[in-house]
Formats: C-alpha cells, sequence, structure tokens
C-alpha cells in the first residue's frame, strides 16, 4: 500500500514538474529562435521593407522611399501576370499527375506479394535526387538532337521528326510538367502505400460481404480512408511546387522567352540579374503573403499532430 | 484480395504495369549512369547505344581539369552538408523534445510557426539575406551556408524528431524521474538513445536538404572554390560546356552517390518519418 502511495504521490510531482516547465522549455527553444530569428523573421522583416524602397544594386546612391510605385509597377508588368498564370498551370499539372500516377504506383505495389514490397523505397529514389542533376538528366534525355526521348518517340511513330522539347514555347511547359512529375510522384507513392496499408483489412472485407464490388470498395472505403493523407500531401506538394526553382532553372531558364517564368523565377530574374531588389521584394512579398493563407490552410490540417 | 486468388489476368496486368513503373522510375537513372560511361564520340551517336560498349571513365577523369575541379566542390558540400547535420541536430532536439513534452504558454502557436517556416519561398528571404551578408562579411564563408542551411532545413527536423519523441512512452521518463533523474539526465541517457533511429532519419533528411540546395550557395558565394556541387554544376556546364553530356552525367552520378546511399541505409526510418505526420492527422 505505502509503495502505491509514494507512486502516486511521484507521479503527481512529476505532473506537477511538467506543468511549471515554461523556463525550460523556452530554454530549449532558444536556440532555435535565435537561428530563425535571425536568418528568417529579420529578411522577412527587411523584404517587406526593402518593397516600399526604390533599391537598385546598380544605383546605389539613389535608395530612398517610394511607397507603393514597386507594387503599382508589379500589377502593370505583363510579365507579372505570365508568372502568376504560369505558376498555376505548372502546379496544378505536376501535382495533379504526379499524385494520379503516385496513387496508381501505390495501389498496384500494394498487390505484390509482402517480400518485394520493402523494394518500393527504391521509387522514392527519384525523389531524394538533386533537382540540379533532374534538371540537366532531362534536358540531355530531351535534346533535339541526341534526345533519347525524341528517337523513341519516332521509332514508335508518335512523332515525325525530332522535337526541340525545350526550345518551343509550346512544348517547354509540358517538358517541364513530365520533368518534375518523374521527381514527385514517387512521394505521393510512399504518402499513399504508407495511408493504403493503415486501412483495416476488416473494413474491406466487410465491404465486401455487403455485397460491394472492387471499384465501390475503392470509393467508398480506400477513399475514405485516404482522404487526410492525399490532402496533407497535395497541399504539402502545392506549396512546395509553388517555391520550387532548381529544375527550371537548369532545364529552361524561364525560358523560351517567358514560357516557363513562374513566380520564383520572375522574382530572382528581377533580384538578380536586374539588381532590382525593391521591385523583387515587392513580388516577393506578395507571394508570401498567398504562400502564407495557403500554409495556415495546411497547418490547419496538421493541427492533429500538435 | 491476395495474389494467390487472382486471374491470369490479373497477373499479367499487374506484371506489365510493374515493368511500366520500373522503366519510367530507373530508365533515366540508368541513362545517366551509362552516358557517364560513353566515350564521347558514342553519345552523339545516331541510333543512340542503349549500353555502353567501350566503357571509359575519361569523363570523371576530366571533372578534375581546369579551374572548376569537382573536389573542390565536393569537399565544400560535404563540409556544409555535415556541419549542417550536427548543428541542425543540435538546434532541433532540444526544440523538438520541449514541443513534445512540455506543456507551457504559446505552445501550439510556436509549434504551427515553426512548421510554417517550410512554406516560405526561399528566394524571398535570399534578397535581404543576401545584403545582410554582405554587410556581415558572411558572403562565402561557410559559416554563412551552414547558417542559412540549418535555419531552413530546422523546422522540418524538429517537427519530424517530434513525432519520434512523442512515440516513446512518457511511462519511461516517469519511472526516470522516480528513481531521480534529472530532466537533463532523462533528455540525454533515456530519450536520445531511443530515438536514435528518428535521429537518423532527420539527419538524412538534413543531409539531403543542404546536399541538393542550389539557391542558398549559389547566391551566397561568388568564389568557385566557395562553392558547393550544384551551384559547381551551374557554373562548370553553362555556355560552350553545354553539351559536354559525358561531362555533365558524371558530375551527376557523383552529387547522386552520396544522398542515394544515405537513403537507401536508413530508408526505413526515413520513409516513417516522413509520413507519420500525415497518418496521424
Amino acid at each position: 500500500m505505502e509503495v502505491l502511495e509514494t507512486r502516486k504521490k511521484n507521479k503527481r510531482r512529476w505532473r506537477y514538474a511538467s506543468a511549471s516547465s515554461g523556463r525550460m522549455a523556452f530554454g530549449l527553444l532558444l536556440p532555435t529562435f535565435i537561428l530563425v530569428g535571425f536568418i528568417v523573421i529579420y529578411p522577412l522583416i527587411a523584404a517587406v521593407r526593402l518593397s516600399f524602397l526604390n533599391y537598385k544594386l546598380t544605383e546605389p546612391g539613389e535608395i530612398h522611399f517610394i511607397f507603393v510605385r514597386n507594387y503599382l509597377n508589379m500589377i502593370t508588368d505583363r510579365i507579372f501576370w505570365i508568372a502568376i498564370k504560369n505558376t498555376l498551370l505548372f502546379t496544378f499539372c505536376t501535382v495533379s499527375i504526379g499524385f494520379l500516377l503516385g496513387l496508381f504506383m501505390a495501389l498496384v505495389i500494394k498487390e505484390l506479394q509482402t517480400k518485394y514490397r520493402s523494394l518500393r523505397a527504391l521509387f522514392l529514389i527519384p525523389w531524394v535526387i538533386a533537382g540540379v542533376v533532374i534538371g540537366y538528366l532531362f534536358m540531355y534525355m530531351l535534346d533535339v538532337e541526341i534526345g533519347i526521348l525524341n528517337y523513341i518517340l519516332k521509332k514508335m511513330g508518335i512523332i515525325e521528326s525530332f522535337l526541340p522539347w525545350l526550345m518551343r514555347a509550346d512544348l517547354a511547359m509540358a517538358a517541364i510538367i513530365v520533368t518534375h512529375v518523374w521527381n514527385q510522384a514517387p512521394f505521393f507513392m510512399i504518402m499513399l502505400t504508407a495511408g493504403l496499408m493503415a486501412i483495416p483489412e476488416e473494413a474491406r472485407e466487410a465491404a465486401y460481404l455487403e455485397g460491394a464490388n472492387r471499384f465501390q470498395e475503392f470509393r467508398f472505403i480506400t477513399i475514405a480512408y485516404l482522404t487526410n493523407v492525399i490532402l496533407i500531401s497535395t497541399l504539402l506538394m502545392i506549396i512546395r511546387n509553388f517555391n520550387y526553382f532548381p529544375i527550371i532553372y537548369t532545364m529552361t531558364g524561364g525560358g523560351p522567352g517567358y514560357a516557363t517564368t513562374t513566380m520564383v523565377l520572375h522574382i530572382f530574374t528581377t533580384a538578380f540579374e536586374k539588381f532590382n531588389m525593391g521591385s523583387a521584394s515587392a513580388i516577393g512579398t506578395t507571394w508570401l503573403f498567398i504562400l502564407i493563407c495557403l500554409s495556415m490552410l495546411y497547418t490547419r490540417m496538421m493541427k492533429e499532430s500538435f | 484480395m491476395h495474389l494467390g486468388n487472382r486471374t491470369i489476368l490479373e497477373r499479367i496486368f499487374l506484371f506489365i504495369f510493374v515493368i511500366i513503373f520500373i522503366i519510367w522510375t530507373f530508365f533515366p537513372i540508368y541513362w545517366m549512369i551509362s552516358t557517364s560511361i560513353k566515350p564521347t564520340l558514342n553519345i552523339f551517336d545516331l541510333p543512340p547505344k542503349f549500353y555502353p560498349k567501350n566503357p571509359t571513365y575519361e569523363h570523371y577523369v576530366n571533372l578534375q581539369k581546369g579551374s572548376a575541379r569537382i573536389t573542390i566542390f565536393f569537399m565544400n558540400s560535404v563540409i556544409t552538408s555535415t556541419s549542417t547535420v550536427v548543428l541542425s541536430l543540435a538546434v532541433a532536439f532540444p526544440a523538438a523534445y520541449a514541443l513534445s513534452r512540455l506543456r507551457f504558454r504559446f505552445r501550439k502557436i510556436i509549434s504551427i510557426g515553426v512548421l510554417s517556416i517550410e512554406m516560405f519561398p526561399l528566394v524571398v528571404m535570399l534578397i535581404p539575406l543576401y545584403l545582410l551578408y554582405k554587410k556581415l562579411h558572411l558572403l562565402n564563408t561557410y559559416q554563412g551556408i551552414i547558417l542559412a542551411f540549418t535555419s531552413f532545413t530546422l523546422p522540418f527536423s524538429i517537427w519530424m524528431l517530434r513525432g519520434f519523441i512523442d512515440s516513446v512512452p512518457k511511462e519511461i521518463e516517469e519511472s526516470a524521474h522516480i528513481d531521480g533523474c534529472s530532466r537533463l539526465q532523462i533528455i540525454t541517457r533515456i530519450v536520445f538513445p531511443l530515438t536514435v533511429p528518428g535521429i537518423a532519419a532527420t539527419c538524412i533528411y538534413t543531409f539531403l536538404d543542404s546536399w541538393n540546395n542550389l539557391l542558398f550557395p549559389m547566391m551566397l558565394t561568388n568564389k568557385p572554390s566557395m562553392k558547393t556541387l550544384p551551384p559547381g554544376m551551374v557554373l562548370a556546364y553553362v555556355g560552350q560546356y553545354k553539351h559536354d553530356w559525358g561531362g555533365m552525367m558524371a558530375a551527376s552520378v557523383i552529387v547522386s552517390i552520396p544522398v542515394v546511399l544515405a537513403f537507401v541505409l536508413v530508408q526505413r526510418y526515413f520513409i516513417e518519418g516522413l509520413t507519420r505526420g500525415a497518418l496521424k492527422g
């Protein structure tokens, strides 16, 4: 009895210790606050400030407050709207195709015998390879003279002559999307496989017992269980693609013309090729605002894990 | 619904799809490796040779010639990525522990804030960061790159580690406390050893993220001798070298080997850490 009493007391004391641990938490979090403050929060505030300045690296003597002129220039600039359109198109296609392919792969791989299932991790390799490498690899495979894709498509009779994939405005975006799908479908596959594995076998069996056919089982049981995984991984990938840079930068640099200029490339070019830091910050701040709205949606979905 | 009670037709379809997925996923990688060991002349062959007939190491040897040597980039990548892994773990582990185990004010807001940082576009931060680094003389320094890498891998590291710490039963900590362990002892002697797989997965994630990062090292360094592999590749294959496919693919292989190896090594925990949050939500 006495032992039990003491244990209870100690347990209570532990709980109490947990409740009054604000100072300790602060200590443990302090390094994070310092780093994030220095590298993320300060630049964030500085970017908003810069967006109201006429700050060009080429005219260092001319830095002064110009209120919202950077923003006005931004919305009257044709390229800004092209970049918005391109970003939406690129993200929508990459995420939807990547998702469908990933789902299909997950469903097929799940049906394999258990001993082959462990190999599914290898399918994630395209996802861990550097964007720069993927960009160059696909640039090579899509090359107009020696690209393997042109050769295969011509051999199969799909195209009549070799196509300059990355040099034609109407093809470049498609090429960029296919490359990103190659890179990202495995991520969806892994997330969805984990989701599929978590579906209790009884739920599916019950559906079959009730007389559901395979399609109905998929529609009403599998999809229902997967909803959360689908929402979270899709939203995460939308945000990632909104910010994605290396593959497009290495493959087309935003060209030909502005055919593949997404928001990130537009900001990058304005800042580091035209050296107009003020203008770039205005575009960046606007973009950041959109992203913060999206990330609030994301964290709301994730709130269960906090 | 197991393979046993499938019709022949279903088995054939399954087989065909698996073959298509394997080709779709691995052919580009095969093509990269195969081109990297083809003699330059054969790379331009039409029709292309699907396998290297006279394998050669010339492209790999050539990567060491000229001013942009790959070993310099490689060393820079190793130094910055491994330092980022160490620093990031040292900062993220205590933070993850606090968010997982301690109850304090603003805990939820901090958790959400940390996760939101993931969503910020690097390129927007890069502009003021570039100006700040210029003022503080951090451009072209390892410290500068490591600090930038760490801050941007930190949120996901904290979040991933947190998931692993959450799964350590509280009772173990409680009994350690009853035995007279201090909080610090509990963290270092109990929680840390129990989450080693999670720590490995998180370290690999941090490593991948910094190893593959292009924007930061490209803009925060302008000396070739300070560039890491991704910006080094960009530097090496502009203009006249744009069609040195053999060299480009050899460099690609070298950039990819460490990340693929690291990933394969801890893939089980890596995938667990990646998918945990979405499953729980």
